[in-house]
């Protein structure tokens, strides 16, 4: 029985989550160069307001506004709906990106009075995204596992939002009942573990088997993700703030998670049918490989078996760095080419030569890429775990110098949104290469 | 109108549709050819796109006038097609 495909025009104009990946990669450069330029704040204790402006830069300037771009492109492929509003993911764009600058800003200046406006704009941001996506996900004929990660992290975006704002306000009239550090860390948890987490395993199951040419997965694997962030994520987080026997428990929900993420992570490297990895899948693989230590360091601190800022430091370098960052980085190397090339050949293809997507790609800056972001997380986390401000710096200029080869393999891609070249490809019996 | 196929290519993979496996029959009856394929994906955003460029292909053909391309989710496609007989989608048709 022929089936009826998903409707023409679902996904939004290349524009809109080329926006989000744009400013997220300049995040990323920033974050990269202030890492460096922050060395030796870095070899001592990790709340101070300058680390905090590093933090939120990554966190919020690289990681969010790369997977709220990111959604917007996926949402309508993965899920087959179209965007709510294509209008208000602009507005929300601005928004974002204005209310990071002016919290990053802040925090770097220590100005708890003027963070108020921009964390109200960042939250005021991610909560229309909250709201664009959950409506774009209204009606679906399926909640797959993919849908069910993407709402989870929507609630955790939302409660990650609600802690940073009681945080940010407590600094000024000092409301929030018990310590602070354990607020802290939950909103830290939440934002990893609540937000980001669920979406790069969502997005994993449903994109990965597409671009390494592997079988969907399946099985008790997917359960473990959903159950264990869905339940360890709030234990956790009380555990902190207010419940300490919820910690391990929580602890352990997460790491049951990931195991089921990194169990589908291998089996589909296993079964591809692809048969060379380009340095996008690299990038994720390795990103993928490096969950692993950061899942051992955050099971140390649950069992207080690790203390202290120093191993704080690495665990955050190895999860946010590592993971989060270098899979992050993979997707892009996957998603510009492609946006691009849509914009700029797509309507070309059939009638006129036209390159393929890895023609658009440059190999060696993308490689560099990969050696520089990968090198850099490893020395800054054995950098931060010494303490040692030197090598601090060095580590940070290997990272910059990654970061800026990946914001170079990008532009090489997006010079042909200015300038289309015929590709080489088409030169076939019909003319018709894609 | 294989032949044809093999030069409409998956744009990310770099493969024609011929090598994945996408193209599930082809009906040829006098100058009418009909296409039967899928995608690797069912949100795949070039959806559009690729059953213009197989129109585009097999109208080249010499001898071919009217081309009709559906479109098929069942079977899914799976990376198990990838490689199979172009000529059991003909079989499959006739």
């Amino acid at each position: 029985m022929l089936a009826r495909g998903p409707r023409g025009g679902l996904t939004p104009p290349p524009t809109l989550p080329l926006r989000y990946m744009l400013a997220a990669v300049g995040g990323l450069i920033l974050a990269s160069l202030g890492t460096a330029w922050l060395a030796p704040d870095l070899a001592g204790h990790y709340y101070q307001p300058r680390l905090v402006a590093l933090t939120h830069t990554v966190t919020l300037g690289w990681a969010t506004l790369t997977i709220a771009g990111a959604t917007y492109q996926l949402v309508p492929v993965v899920l087959e709906r179209p965007i709510w509003s294509e209008r208000l993911a602009r507005w929300i764009w601005g928004a974002l990106v204005t209310g990071i600058v002016g919290m990053v800003g802040h925090f770097y200046l220590g100005s708890w009075a003027g963070l108020v406006w921009a964390a109200g704009l960042t939250a005021l941001g991610g909560a229309l995204h909250i709201l664009n996506v959950a409506l774009s996900m209204r009606g679906l004929p399926a909640w797959t596992f993919t849908a069910r990660m993407i709402a989870l992290a929507l609630v955790g975006l939302g409660l990650t939002i609600l802690f940073g704002l009681s945080l940010a306000l407590d600094r000024i009239w000092k409301f929030l009942p018990g310590e602070f550090f354990p607020t802290l860390h939950a909103h830290f948890h939440l934002a990893l573990l609540g937000w980001i987490s669920p979406m790069v395993m969502g997005v994993a199951a449903r994109v990965y088997p597409m671009f390494l040419l592997a079988p969907d997965p399946g099985g008790w694997p997917g359960a473990l993700q959903i159950w264990g962030l869905g339940l360890g994520v709030p234990a956790l987080a009380l555990g902190l703030t207010a419940f300490p026997p919820l910690l391990l428990p929580g602890a352990a929900g997460i790491l049951a998670a990931l195991g089921g993420h990194l169990r589908w992570v291998s089996a589909m490297a296993a079964d591809r049918r692809r048969p060379k990895l380009d340095w996008g899948l690299r990038f994720v693989l390795t990103g993928t490989g490096l969950a692993l230590p950061a899942a051992g360091l955050g099971a140390g601190f649950a069992l207080d078996l690790a203390a202290g800022p120093r191993l704080a430091l690495a665990y955050a370098v190895l999860a946010l760095g590592g993971w989060v960052s270098l899979t992050i980085a993979g997707m892009l190397l996957k998603i510009v080419p492609f946006l691009v090339w849509y914009r700029a050949y797509g309507p070309r293809a059939g009638r006129a030569p036209v390159p393929t997507l890895a023609e658009l790609s440059d190999p060696a800056l993308e490689a560099a890429a990969y050696a520089f972001l990968t090198a850099g997380v490893a020395a800054l986390a054995t950098a931060v775990t010494v303490g040692e401000a030197v090598w601090i710096r060095v580590a940070a200029i290997v990272l910059a110098a990654g970061a800026v080869a990946l914001a170079l393999a990008l532009s090489r891609v997006l010079r042909h949104l200015a300038t289309p070249r015929p590709g080489r490809a088409a030169a076939t019996p019909a003319g018709a290469s894609a | 109108v294989i032949e044809a196929l093999r030069t409409v290519l998956d744009p990310e993979l770099g493969m024609s549709l011929i090598e994945l496996g996408l193209v599930y029959a082809i009906d040829i009856t006098e100058g009418t050819v009909r296409v039967t394929m899928t995608l690797t994906a069912a949100g795949c955003p070039i959806h559009d796109a690729m059953l213009e460029w197989v129109r585009g292909a097999v109208g080249r053909v010499p001898g071919v006038g009217e081309v009709d391309v559906r479109l098929t989710f069942e079977p899914p496609w799976t990376p198990d097609r990838i490689g199979a007989d172009p000529a059991a989608a003909i079989a499959r048709s006739s």
